[in-house]
C-alpha cells in the first residue's frame, strides 16, 4: 500500500515538473534572441588552414541512417582452440545495446518479498488478497483527489510569482506537499514510519570563556656526551668483559667449592687490596722513571753509545798482534766509593747486566759495610739493584737457570741468597752467623747445579780451610762441609802441648765445567788442589803452583783440561790437567789481581794488575807477551782487582779499588776469529777454535813422564 | 717503594741537561712540577693530548699492543714522555748542554 502511495505521489511530482519547464522556456526564449545578435557581431577564430568549403558543400546533408545492425561488430570472429588444434569460431556477441538500467523498489504483491514486507508491517496479506480490487481503488481514488488539489494550489501560487526562480519555487510547494500527504496517508490506514519525516532543532550554548595557564618545571639536568669509539676501546671493553667473566666463573666455581661455608675474608681483602694497588701504583711510577732515566742516559751518553757500536780501531789493520781497549762507561755508585770491587760477574740471562761486589781487600783499612750493585750498560750513571749489607762482600755467583738468584759471601763468614726478583732489601736466605758460618772470609761462592728434586745448593770456600755445600731448603741452609783443607805436612805443637794439623787458607774455587764433582782449590800457601766432592780426605792432585796467594783459577771456556791462576807473586800460569808443570808462565810485574778465559777464543784471557794496567794475551799470537798491556785507570790511585769478559759482547769490564767499575771495548785485533783452513771449510768456530789450542798445546807440551831409552844391558841387570 | 720513586725522580732532576720534570695526572692536571706555572700547564696540557692522541695510535694499529714510550726530539731540546693509564711522566732534556 505504501508502495502506491509513493508512486502516487512522483507522478504528482513530475506533472509539476513538466510545467514548470514549459514555463520557463517562454520566458527564456525572448533572452535567447539577444545572445544571438551578440554572437553575430562576433568575428569566428579561424585556424589558418581550415578546409574552404563553397556553400553547395556546406549545404550538402550528409545522411544519418539508424540501423537495427550494429556495423561496427565483427560477424565472424574466431579463436584458436588449443584443445581441438583449429581455428574455432566464436558466436556472436548480439545486437542489443544497453543504454540505460535502473533498479526500481516495485513489488509483485503477491511474491514472497511483499508478503515478508506486508506482514512486517502487520497487515495480513491474505486480508489483501481477499479484497485487492477495493484497496487498490481507494488508494487511487485517495491519489486522485490529491492530485487535483495540489495542481490548483500550484497554479496559483506560480501565477503569484512569475520568473527566475519558477523552477525552485515549484519544487519547493511540491516539497512541501508532502506532509499533508504524509498525514493524510495514515488516515487512510495505519501510521507509517515515514523516513522523511524529521525536523531540525538547533540551541546555542554559551561559549566557555578561554584560558590559558602554564606552569614551568625544573628542567632536566642537561649534559653534553661525546666519545671516540675506535677500535682499540672496543677491544678494550670486550676485554674487560672477558676478565669479568672469568672472573664471575671463578667465584662460581670457589662458591661452589666452599659450599654452605660463610667466609668473612673478602673485608680483609678490600683493605689489603687497596694498599696492593696503591702498591702496583708507585711500582709502575718507579718504572716509569728508570725508563726516563734511561732514556736521559742515552743523550748523555750517545757518544759513548756509538763508540760502542760502531768504534772499530781503525789502526789494527796496520798493526799486527797487537790490539787496544776502548775506554766505554764508567760505573760508580756514590756510597760505595770507599769499597774495593771484589768480583764482577756478567748476569748469564741478561746480556747487559752485571753484578758488582763492593767490600774491601786491603785489612789495614777496613770500610764498614759493603753492597752488591747490579748495573746494566743501558743505564751507567746509577745501578739498577742494590743490595746493602752489613759486611763486605767479596763474593758472589748468579744462578744460571734463575738469574734473579744471587749468592754472595761476605767477609765475616756468612753467606746469603738474595732474590733481586722479590726484595733488594733483605736477603731471603741468611747463614746462622753463630752456628752455621765461616770462620773466616768467605773467598768464592758457586752455585751448583739443582739437586734430583730440584733444590737449589752452592759451594762456597774460606779462608778457614773448609769447603761447604749449602742447601736451600723451605727457610733454611742445611750444611755439608764437603772438605777440611789440611796441608800435607807434619802438625806442629800448640800452645798447651796438642798436635794441631794445619789448614791451607782457600782463597778461591774453580767447578770443572764437564764434570761437576771436581773442583780446584786455589790457597793462600800458593798451592791449588784438584778435589772431588765425594771425597773428603783426599787430593785428586796438588799443583804447587805459586808462591804467594792463588787469587784465581780459571777454566778454559772451550777446553777444560786447560785452566789460567793467578797470583800475588806477579805470574799467571796456565796449566794442564794432571800435569805438575805449568805450559806457560808470564810475569806482569805486580801483583794479579784476577784472569779470565775469554769466551769467543780458546787462546785469549785477561788479566788485571794492581798497578792499573790491564792484559790482554792471545796464546796463539803471542806466548810470551800481551798482546794489549793499557793502563786504565790512574796507575797511584787505583789499583784494578777484578775483570770479567762479556758473553756476547766484545766487552770487558774491570773493577778497581775505588768501587768503579770501567767497560772497555775490545779492538778487533783482540778478538780474531779462528780462519778455517783451505781444505776444511766446512769446520764450525768452535771445532777450530779446539784445534787452534790443540795445536798451540803440542808445541808446548812435554812428555808427563820422560822415560829413558831402553838399555838392554840395564835391564838384564835388574 | 714510594722513597725510591723520589729517589729516582731526584736523580732525574740532577741529571745532566735536564731542564724540568713534570708529572701529570690522568686528567692532564699537572701534580709534581720544577718548572715555573705557565709553561707547566702548557706542557701538561699539549703533551697529554699528543700522547693520548700517540697512545691512541699504536692501540688502533694493533690493539693489543700499547704505547710505553714517546720521544719528541726538537731543535732545541727533547721532550721525553713515560706515558701511563694514571700519569704521564714528562722530561725536558736540553742534549747539547
Amino acid at each position: 500500500m505504501h508502495s502506491q502511495v509513493l508512486l502516487a505521489k512522483k507522478l504528482k511530482n513530475f506533472q509539476a515538473y513538466v510545467n514548470a519547464i514549459s514555463k520557463k522556456k517562454v520566458s527564456k526564449s525572448a533572452e535567447d534572441d539577444e545572445f544571438e545578435q551578440w554572437q553575430k557581431s562576433r568575428q569566428l577564430a579561424k585556424p589558418k588552414d581550415q578546409l574552404e568549403l563553397t556553400d553547395a558543400e556546406l549545404k550538402e546533408i550528409i545522411p544519418r541512417v539508424l540501423q537495427s545492425v550494429n556495423v561496427q561488430q565483427p560477424d565472424n570472429l574466431v579463436q584458436y582452440s588449443f584443445n581441438l588444434g583449429e581455428f574455432v569460431p566464436i558466436p556472436p556477441t548480439g545486437n542489443a545495446i544497453l543504454v540505460f538500467s535502473h533498479k526500481g523498489t516495485y513489488l509483485h504483491k503477491e511474491s514472497d518479498d511483499a508478503r515478508k514486507q506486508l506482514i512486517a508491517q502487520g497487515i495480513d496479506p491474505q486480508d489483501l488478497g481477499a479484497a485487492p480490487s477495493v484497496v487498490a481503488v481507494q488508494t487511487e481514488g485517495a491519489a486522485a483527489v490529491k492530485e487535483t488539489e495540489s495542481e490548483d494550489e500550484e497554479e496559483g501560487e506560480k501565477s503569484e510569482e512569475e520568473g527566475e526562480g519558477g523552477e525552485e519555487a515549484s519544487q519547493v510547494p511540491a516539497e512541501g506537499d508532502e506532509e499533508p500527504q504524509a498525514q493524510a496517508a495514515p488516515a487512510a490506514g495505519k501510521k507509517i514510519i515515514n523516513q522523511f519525516n524529521f525536523c531540525e532543532r538547533a540551541a546555542l550554548t554559551y561559549t566557555n570563556p578561554r584560558m590559558s595557564r602554564d606552569t614551568q618545571t625544573i628542567p632536566p639536568p642537561k649534559a653534553t656526551y661525546s666519545a671516540n669509539v675506535l677500535q682499540w676501546i672496543i677491544y678494550d671493553e670486550y676485554q674487560q668483559d672477558y676478565d669479568e667473566q672469568q672472573l664471575e666463573k671463578e667465584r662460581e666455581r670457589e662458591r661452589r667449592e666452599q659450599g654452605k661455608m660463610t667466609v668473612s675474608k673478602p673485608g680483609v681483602k678490600k683493605g689489603t687490596g687497596k694498599v696492593h694497588l696503591n702498591e702496583a701504583l708507585q711500582a709502575r711510577l718507579f718504572e716509569c722513571w728508570r725508563t726516563l732515566e734511561r732514556m736521559l742516559n742515552l743523550n748523555t751518553y750517545d757518544y759513548i753509545a756509538k763508540d760502542y757500536r760502531y768504534w772499530e780501531d781503525p789502526a789494527d789493520e796496520f798493526r799486527e798482534e797487537e790490539g787496544t781497549l776502548l775506554p766505554l762507561w764508567k760505573f760508580s755508585y756514590e756510597k760505595t766509593k770507599k769499597n774495593t770491587v771484589t768480583d764482577i760477574l756478567w748476569n748469564p740471562h741478561y746480556y747487559d747486566l752485571f753484578a758488582v761486589c763492593l767490600g774491601y781487600l786491603d785489612f789495614m783499612k777496613p770500610v764498614k759495610g759493603g753492597a752488591i750493585c747490579l748495573y746494566t750498560i743501558k743505564n751507567p750513571s746509577f745501578p739498577d739493584y742494590i743490595c746493602l749489607t752489613e759486611s763486605a762482600v767479596m763474593c758472589i755467583d748468579i744462578h744460571q737457570k734463575y738469574p734473579y738468584m744471587l749468592v754472595v759471601g761476605l767477609y765475616d763468614g756468612n753467606v746469603m741468597v738474595y732474590n733481586i726478583q722479590a726484595t733488594c732489601k733483605a736477603p731471603a736466605f741468611q747463614s746462622n752467623s753463630v752456628t752455621q758460618k765461616h770462620s773466616n772470609i768467605v773467598w768464592e761462592v758457586k752455585w751448583a747445579e739443582d739437586l734430583p728434586d730440584g733444590e737449589m745448593n752452592f759451594y762456597s770456600v774460606s779462608s778457614d780451610g773448609k769447603v761447604i755445600h749449602w742447601i736451600l731448603m723451605q727457610n733454611e741452609f742445611a750444611v755439608t762441609t764437603i772438605i777440611n783443607l789440611y796441608l800435607e805436612k807434619d802438625p806442629v805443637r800448640g800452645p798447651d802441648g796438642t798436635l794441631v794439623k794445619r789448614k791451607a787458607c782457600a782463597s778461591c774455587v774453580a767447578f770443572h765445567p764437564e764434570n761437576p764433582l771436581i773442583y780446584l782449590v786455589g790457597t793462600e800457601e800458593g798451592l791449588i788442589y784438584k778435589c772431588s766432592t765425594t771425597y773428603s780426605t783426599a787430593y785428586l792432585f796438588t799443583y804447587n803452583a805459586h808462591n804467594m796467594p792463588v787469587y784465581r783459577v780459571d777454566y778454559n771456556k772451550l777446553n777444560s783440561a786447560i785452566f789460567a791462576s793467578c797470583s800475588g807473586d806477579w805470574r799467571i800460569k796456565i796449566w794442564e790437567d794432571n800435569r805438575h808443570e805449568p805450559l806457560f808462565v808470564f810475569d806482569l810485574g805486580s801483583c794479579v789481581g784476577d784472569v779470565k778465559w775469554a769466551p769467543y777464543s780458546s787462546t785469549v784471557f785477561g788479566a788485571v794488575t794492581s798497578k792499573g794496567s790491564a792484559y790482554i794475551f792471545d796464546l796463539n799470537v803471542n806466548k810470551y807477551k800481551p798482546i794489549c798491556m793499557q793502563a786504565i785507570v790512574s796507575k797511584k790511585k787505583y789499583k784494578l782487582s777484578r775483570i770479567a769478559f762479556n758473553n756476547n759482547l766484545p766487552i770487558i769490564i774491570c773493577g778497581d779499588d775505588k768501587g768503579s767499575v770501567t767497560a772497555l771495548k775490545l779492538s778487533p785485533n783482540l778478538r780474531v776469529p779462528c780462519k778455517p783452513p783451505k781444505k776444511q771449510q766446512h769446520l764450525d768456530q768452535h771445532t777450530l777454535q779446539l784445534m787452534k789450542l790443540e795445536k798451540l798445546l803440542s808445541l808446548v807440551r812435554e812428555p808427563t813422564v820422560l822415560t829413558p831409552p831402553p838399555d838392554p844391558a840395564g835391564s838384564t841387570d835388574s | 717503594m714510594s722513597n725510591e720513586v723520589e729517589d729516582t725522580l731526584k736523580r732525574i732532576q740532577s741529571h745532566k741537561g735536564v731542564v724540568g720534570t713534570i708529572v701529570v695526572n690522568s686528567e692532564g692536571i699537572p701534580i709534581k712540577t720544577t718548572l715555573d706555572n705557565t709553561t707547566t700547564v702548557q706542557y701538561a696540557g699539549l703533551i697529554s693530548a699528543l700522547a693520548d692522541k700517540a697512545r691512541s695510535v699504536v692501540r688502533d694499529l694493533d690493539p693489543s699492543n700499547d704505547l710505553t714510550f714517546l720521544r719528541i726530539r726538537s731543535k732545541k731540546n727533547e721532550i721525553m714522555v713515560a706515558p701511563d693509564k694514571e700519569f704521564i711522566l714528562i722530561v725536558v732534556q736540553n742534549p747539547t748542554d
